[in-house]
């Protein structure tokens, strides 16, 4: 990997930079759309790289079920097998044994899961993850963590701490003794729990390895905790990790979510959420969701957002056709897809560009006006934003700021 | 009174229902007609029966020629070529299709799967048929407030220049029983459940809505004159307010059943001159043939009457909730298409031939092509091709026959061959022998990048988005650095580049995930190859009807016309949905509830 920061912000800790893998370039700060099962639900990988999105997901867990390492290696690898020729990151599949796996016991060997064909008992090891990783070819994998629930509390939380840098340990070793280190770029996750000297002791141990890791992921934090915790945690990890490796935060996608931890010094997140809720048939926009199954938007003859670039948005789109049939036709859902992730990667680029130009302080508050408006604020984006030295609350005196997570949702009168 | 006819530019095109016929035949019957007979059919036109019949042969002409053009003088019935051409604004033509020709079929105004892009990036996407019948939930229908002049193409996403929209009012391939029409409404059925149209609201929704072909289907005879009559009558009221001359090209909706001569009558009807009430406002039309240009015919409850005729019904039993449909079941057969052609033929027999003639829902290639040769038909709806992508199955199959179908490809496994020695008509890709395969989906088509770096001179390509993939012209720019990205030399794909073809393993990976990109997929795919079996059947008739039918023979003794591929991929596509919850009969039973109000309610 060549990794090169090419602007910082003055006033966060916010940057961009370039990174330069096997399958190309990706600008960051950058927003990973979720191709879980080696597709993003309902676009081709053309019609992705449309987008302008040129770093996807895939999910390890689900890959070595279907289709199978056996047929990844026939096919070439993930990238060719999915008609993906740009960059891919795989998870360790950790996660997904822990949350999709009736049974999951974690030993110092790996994680004893029941396979979800025959439910015989199946161990999942460090080695065997990066493994699998190494056949799908990704760009970026992932070390094997032991994931706890954030919400998790007691020794557990210290011993899987422990436990992921021993584990990350037998990762280095594994993916350097393959010698597929120069092409695929391993990733350490930190855990620690909501714990801040368990964090520290962490990224003490992790940051120890940098030469042997080619990037950092924050990890168990997207399971359910206070966001108020979660930024502190990632304001943290943020704060120590190198700045000359990438830093990710699993499973981040909501707007306001992204931009705060861009601002804490984050470069990369993935989240299923934009292209799940799309399915849904709601449509991400500057000025928040728009539940498109509201009847008030039956004879809606506005796109989504007026000058939007997506596919949706730049053909004049109506809301009244997405309204008819969204959810009833696949090719709406296929339509809000395709907007809502050039929504997510517009949030990103719009953050790179402020950046560049030094304005991202008001990038941020001019995000958070348009987005929340008269809803509020969440306090907790307030606090996160503050620590940075940016004040979401200059010059509006006017402005409420909720508490707890704020989520501004239009709810559906047309079940 | 005068009643001018405005310049023949073709805007809006009308099936008219068989409804009319009835009342005709009532009339004929208490001798109305022939008291009609006697009297001059307009005031300002002298009634000498040359001079008449020179009119109605002018005005027939004249509207054939702007519409559909025969390639030469056709037989009555026999495979037929010719060019069927759109005009608007004046005499300029906007688009010319070679006949026979694909008719795409859509669900609720959309081609199923398809994003807009990948709408225009399948370029055998022509003619489209648009059931309007989903837009009638809302009061007015939302489509009749979009602006501009091409409402239609507009709000639904498609080409004015490359798209021809024909709108009917029900889908031709729902086979679903619906409440009976009345005498001046249709039933139609919307997510709210079942409505009623009357005459003046689809008038009404018909000019908002301009599209360029215009049908409405009613079911039975027994309707009112009130509908064809208010449609043709209304070009000279409606068109003072708009800024596009229109002309009224009617299409009918053949009646008469599975009874051929109830359908022999229909057809004489049609050519008997128009009732004394009703000339004035029908003039220059002396019969109401004189007013129609094309005929429409729709095979689905043709096919299920023969069936339940024959003991032998279609069977409609475990539609699995919903997700299977009733037409999913039909069948073609030698003895159905010769059946379905004698019907044809004695609806067409003493109509002219040089009018177009549309083809609803035909059920296998096989069908296609005898109704082709023995009947000869114009325009053509893939419905079937379509649903198949819908049930996982890759169409793999040219016509005529390539001499070389089973030797050449020794890396694209042809479609599998059955105990009768015939081969499936394409793949089912939820099988279990597609997991290894990573060759592309039709072994009948090289895929687009192969064909272009061979030397060898082979078969023409699939040029669909699943065989010929092409890298995007132009990525979205997120900010000013992002050229960094794709301009960098380490970029693997550069714009518009062909890339390998989609492989059936990875089709079949999606099917069992339940991935929606395999449909999108298996959609182009689908729909391309359907296109070039009709280019493949044009080819053909150029070169004579003994040849045509010789190879209509030599098609018929290779591929396997029973669908039994079509039988196993619907019991894998139903597992993979039922395991994911769908179908499942209680919650089915409930939707079916809500979505039928149980009274109709009047628009």
């Amino acid at each position: 990997m060549q990794f090169e920061v090419l602007a910082k912000c003055h006033t966060t800790r916010a940057r961009v930079s370039k990174m330069r893998l096997a399958h190309g370039v990706t600008m960051l700060p950058t927003f990973m759309p979720v191709a879980t099962q080696a597709a993003i639900k309902g676009l081709t990988p053309q019609q992705v790289e449309a987008l302008g999105v040129n770093l996807i997901l895939n999910n390890t867990y689900h890959l070595n079920l279907r289709p199978g390492i056996q047929v990844l290696k026939e096919a070439g690898g993930a990238h060719k097998f999915q008609g993906w020729n740009h960059n891919l990151l795989t998870d360790s599949g950790g996660f997904q044994l822990v949350s999709l796996s009736k049974f999951t016991k974690i030993t110092e060997e790996g994680a004893l899961f029941a396979s979800p064909f025959d439910g015989k008992p199946t161990m999942l090891t460090p080695e065997e993850s990066i493994s699998i990783q190494h056949a799908i070819g990704a760009d970026i994998v992932m070390q094997l963590d032991d994931v706890v629930s954030s919400l998790t509390v007691g020794p557990r939380v210290e011993e899987a701490m422990w436990r992921t840098i021993r584990w990350l340990d037998r990762c280095i070793e594994f993916h350097q003794k393959s010698g597929r280190d120069d092409v695929q770029n391993l990733f350490a996750i930190v855990q620690g729990g909501l714990d801040p000297e368990l964090r520290d002791k962490c990224l003490d141990e992790m940051i120890a390895r940098r030469d042997r890791v080619a990037g950092y992921a924050i990890g168990g934090l997207s399971g359910g905790e206070e966001k108020d915790i979660f930024w502190r945690v990632i304001k943290q990890c943020a704060d120590k990790l190198p700045e000359d490796r990438p830093r990710y935060s699993m499973g981040i996608g909501f707007a306001e979510d992204l931009l705060v931890c861009v601002a804490l010094g984050v470069d990369m997140a993935d989240c299923v959420f934009p292209t799940r809720t799309a399915r849904f048939g709601v449509a991400l926009t500057p000025t928040g969701p728009l539940n498109l199954r509201l009847s008030k938007h039956a004879a809606d003859m506005r796109p989504i957002e007026e000058g939007c670039p997506c596919p949706t948005c730049a053909s004049g789109t109506a809301r009244a056709i997405l309204h008819h049939n969204a959810t009833l036709e696949t090719a709406t859902a296929h339509a809000i897809t395709q907007h809502n992730l050039v929504f997510q990667a517009r949030i990103m680029g719009g953050a790179r560009d402020a950046i560049i130009n030094g304005t991202f302080p008001d990038y941020l508050k001019n995000f958070f006006a348009n987005y929340f408006g008269d809803a509020g604020y969440p306090e907790w984006c307030v606090n996160a934003l503050r620590s940075v030295g940016v004040d979401l609350l200059e010059g509006r005196s006017d402005v409420k700021v909720i508490s707890g997570d704020g989520a501004k949702w239009e709810y559906s009168d047309a079940a | 009174m005068t009643f001018r006819r405005p310049p023949l530019e073709l805007e809006l095109v009308t099936f008219i229902p068989s409804s009319l016929l009835d009342f005709i035949s009532h009339a004929y019957a208490h001798g109305k007609l022939n008291r009609f007979l006697r009297v001059p059919l307009a005031r300002t036109v002298p009634c000498s029966p040359s001079y008449i019949a020179r009119r109605t042969r002018t005005s027939m002409a004249a509207r054939s020629h702007s519409l559909f053009t025969p390639s030469s003088p056709p037989p009555k019935f026999g495979p037929r070529t010719g060019t069927l051409t759109i005009r608007r604004d004046g005499q300029e033509v906007l688009h010319k299709t070679e006949t026979p020709a694909l008719l795409t079929a859509t669900s609720r105004g959309l081609v199923p799967h398809l994003s807009r892009d990948h709408v225009h990036r399948t370029r055998v996407i022509r003619h489209i048929q648009l059931p309007f019948e989903s837009f009638i939930d809302r009061n007015p229908p939302v489509p009749t407030l979009v602006d501009g002049p091409h409402p239609l193409h507009t709000f639904l996403g498609y080409s004015s220049d490359s798209h021809i929209l024909t709108m009917t009012l029900r889908d031709p391939s729902d086979g679903r029983k619906m409440p009976p029409n009345g005498n001046d409404f249709v039933a139609a059925h919307c997510t709210r459940g079942v409505r009623k149209v009357t005459t003046s609201s689809w008038n009404t929704f018909v000019e908002k809505c301009k599209p360029d072909i215009v049908k409405r289907l009613t079911k039975s005879i027994e309707r009112s004159i009130a509908w064809i009559t208010n449609l043709l009558k209304v070009p000279a009221a409606v068109h003072s307010d708009t800024a596009h001359r229109q002309s009224r090209h009617v299409f009918l909706q053949m009646a008469g059943g599975i009874n051929p001569e109830a359908r022999a009558e229909f057809a004489e009807r049609l050519t008997d001159p128009v009732d004394h009430k009703d000339a004035d406002a029908l003039a220059p039309y002396n019969t109401l043939d004189d007013g129609i240009s094309g005929y429409v015919i729709d095979l689905l409850p043709l096919r299920a009457a023969l069936a339940v005729e024959s003991r032998k019904p279609i069977d409609e039993g475990d539609l699995a909730g919903g997700l299977v449909r009733v037409s999913d079941r039909h069948r073609s057969s030698l003895d159905s298409s010769s059946r379905l052609a004698e019907l044809l033929q004695c609806s067409l027999q003493v109509l002219p031939e040089e009018k177009l003639r549309v083809l609803n829902s035909p059920v296998s290639p096989h069908e296609v092509l005898r109704l082709v040769r023995d009947v000869g038909v114009d325009l053509l709806d893939s419905f079937w091709a379509q649903r198949a992508a819908d049930m996982g199955i890759a169409l793999d199959f040219r016509f005529p026959v390539p001499d070389d179908l089973e030797s050449s490809h020794t890396t694209c496994k042809p479609p599998r061959k059955r105990v009768n020695g015939k081969s499936d008509l394409g793949h089912n890709l939820f099988d279990s022998s597609y997991v290894h395969d990573h060759t592309r989906l039709a072994s009948s088509f090289p895929d687009g990048l192969t064909a272009d770096k061979s030397e060898v001179h082979g078969h023409p390509a699939c040029d669909c988005e699943a065989c010929s993939p092409r890298a995007p012209s132009s990525r979205v720019l997120h900010s000013a650095v992002d050229v960094h990205a794709w301009q960098d030399s380490s970029c693997p794909t550069s714009p518009n580049a062909l890339q390998p073809p989609m492989t059936r393993s990875y089709v079949h990976h999606l099917l069992h995930t339940h991935e929606m990109s395999a449909h999108a997929l298996l959609a182009m795919h689908n729909v391309t190859v359907f296109s070039a079996f009709l280019d493949g059947i044009r080819a053909t008739i150029a070169r004579g009807p003994e040849e045509f039918a010789r190879e209509v023979c030599r098609f018929e003794e290779v591929y396997d016309e029973e669908l039994v591929l079509w039988s196993e991929a619907e019991v894998m596509w139903l597992q993979v949905e039922r395991a994911r919850g769908k179908g499942r009969l209680a919650r089915e039973k409930e939707k079916q509830v809500e979505s039928t109000i149980g009274t109709a309610v009047d628009l």
